[in-house]
């Protein structure tokens, strides 16, 4: 060991190198524009800003993201709506495009990100299935391809220091495999001076207490074999609610089981949220074939089973079935209200990019 | 003619009796409020068991693992069958600590003449072995048993209750407990 470090670093020239290129290879990295991503505004939103407004320190990191405020002007309630905490799941990345290009909010305000994860957006590791795309192409109603990234379920690795061997959720203490620590589901509710990961998470908290957010809900996906396929998971302080949107949903032939979050399991952002803050915070979970190993080739958009048109109507009608039940449960004054200028029945045999401006 | 007259009010005093019968059968079988709602599995089913009742408009007390001394204020325990290894984490406890609590439940419920209603209503995602083993083992101790048909597609619960002679009423929407509650308890 001496020996090497002897041959290495023996020069005080070698040092000077090394120093340099660490200093070109870092600032490289951190100086990296967060990725860009085509999604085109409609009428509803009110106010485009980024995470950073909320956390300065990710201003310029591959870690900021755009923020979208779609503020109906009638007093209500607050959502915030995720999409990409992890960037592979597009269903609720594609749910998050749509509700920004073409809801229309007619009480409260919804805040939405579709990209939370924006440097796990950026490149597919291949992650779950090594077949998964990098892109989808959806084709809108002037017959335009629009194309969207199909990222990674983790922070890319050259955007924060090296895994550990084993990853410790803070504050819980809980351990995890070391690669859980850009997975940002497993990193709240993050950290100030914490990893990239833990400083999304730390940014999004931040938003969250800012604009009093009221209902919180983070699109996921699960592998089609997986147990979590059509699930809806809440906090135990929105468990109400969650049974009854489930047994709304269930009225439109949407079968969602019902999970509460677990207390032993710490980072995951039903549990963070509703714990840490004062939001009713739900999770939905819909069968994405991208997440299946056993499928070579997955097709993520068209599986005859599971194609992405019927995920988006299980999640958008979620959506909606959430909100309609914190509107009977809490004071009209606190509604939010969003719809949409098409029946979200349609989603269930169209094309998913007609949605799309 | 006087024959035909003589047939027929007999047989409308025969279907007024029998209606009457029913009438009665219904007015003595009915359920009676306040409900105590809880879980056997601490599945997240007695959460929906909770919104069934006040979609009711019955008057309960929900406690997702009640104790014992929650029935003394009961008329009518109704337990929402389902495994959930998440729960019962939560509630630190194991599956053997669960059936030795709900055998004392049933039991104290037995020596005081409160009437149970099983409810399973989350379908097949409460099938497993461990949903099986709770339902088999109190589903069939109940005096009512509420299914939704998802979770009875291999017949358990319809052989349990003609096993032992329990009424049970199937839905295939989980909404449709309502009616059947409001029916039950008498609800107008």
């Amino acid at each position: 060991m001496k020996k090497s470090i002897k041959q290495g670093y023996s020069s005080k020239k070698g040092y000077q190198v090394a120093i340099l290129l660490g200093f070109i290879f870092t600032t490289t990295v951190f100086a990296a524009d967060p990725v860009q991503h085509d999604i085109r505004q409609g009428e509803g939103v009110t106010r485009t800003t980024t995470l950073s407004e909320y956390f300065p320190a990710l201003t310029g990191t591959p870690g900021d993201t755009t923020v979208y405020i779609m503020d109906s002007g009638i007093e209500g309630g607050t959502l915030l709506l995720l999409g990409g905490t992890h960037a592979n799941e597009i269903a609720g990345v594609i749910a998050a495009v749509i509700a920004v290009e073409k809801g229309i909010v007619s009480s409260g305000r919804i805040i939405v990100i579709p990209h939370t994860n924006n440097s796990a957006s950026r490149h597919n590791q291949g992650t779950f299935n090594p077949g998964s795309p990098q892109w989808i192409e959806l084709k809108n109603s002037a017959g335009e391809t629009r194309r969207f990234l199909y990222g990674d379920r983790y922070t890319q690795p050259e955007d924060q220091a090296v895994d550990p061997e084993i990853f410790i959720h803070n504050p819980s203490g809980m351990e995890f495999k070391g690669a859980e620590a850009r997975n940002l589901n497993r990193n709240h509710p993050g950290k100030a001076d914490g990893t990239l990961t833990q400083q999304i998470s730390y940014a999004l908290f931040q938003l969250v207490e800012k604009e009093e957010v009221d209902v919180l809900i983070d699109m996921h996906e699960a592998s089609v074999t997986s147990r979590l396929a059509f699930t809806l998971v809440a906090h135990p302080r929105a468990l109400e609610i969650a049974a009854m949107a489930k047994m709304d949903l269930e009225m439109n032939d949407i079968n969602m089981t019902l999970e509460v979050s677990s207390d032993k399991f710490h980072g995951l952002s039903h549990r963070e949220f509703g714990d840490h803050s004062n939001v009713l915070a739900f999770l939905t979970e819909t069968p994405n074939p991208g997440m299946e190993k056993s499928i070579e080739h997955p097709d993520v958009i068209n599986d005859p089973d599971n194609p992405l048109n019927m995920r988006l109507q299980v999640v958008l009608k979620s959506i909606l079935a959430i909100l309609d039940n914190y509107k009977i449960m809490n004071d009209q004054k606190k509604a939010i209200t969003i719809g949409f200028p098409f029946p979200l029945s349609d989603l269930k045999n169209t094309n998913p990019g007609e949605f799309l401006r | 003619l006087n024959k035909i007259i003589q047939i027929s009010l007999i047989i409308v005093f025969i279907t007024v009796l029998f209606s009457f019968s029913i009438y009665a059968q219904d007015s003595t079988d009915s359920f009676e409020q306040p409900i105590l709602i809880t879980s056997i599995g601490q599945s997240s089913g007695a959460m929906m068991g909770k919104v069934l009742a006040a979609k009711s408009g019955l008057s309960y007390v929900y406690d997702q693992r009640a104790g014992i001394e929650a029935l003394d204020n009961a008329k009518t325990l109704i337990v929402v069958l389902g495994v959930s290894s998440k729960g019962l984490g939560a509630a630190g406890v194991d599956i053997e600590a669960e059936i030795k609590w709900a055998s004392e439940l049933f039991d104290r419920a037995g020596e005081r003449g409160i009437p149970i209603i099983a409810m399973h209503i989350e379908g097949s995602v409460r099938r497993g072995s461990l949903s099986n083993r709770i339902s088999e083992l109190f589903g069939s101790r109940a005096d009512y048993l509420i299914v939704k048909s998802a979770g009875n597609e291999d017949g358990l619960f319809t052989n349990m209750a003609e096993a032992n002679n329990i009424p049970i009423s199937t839905v295939d929407a989980t909404l449709d407990v309502v009616s059947i509650l409001k029916n039950i308890f008498n609800i107008k």
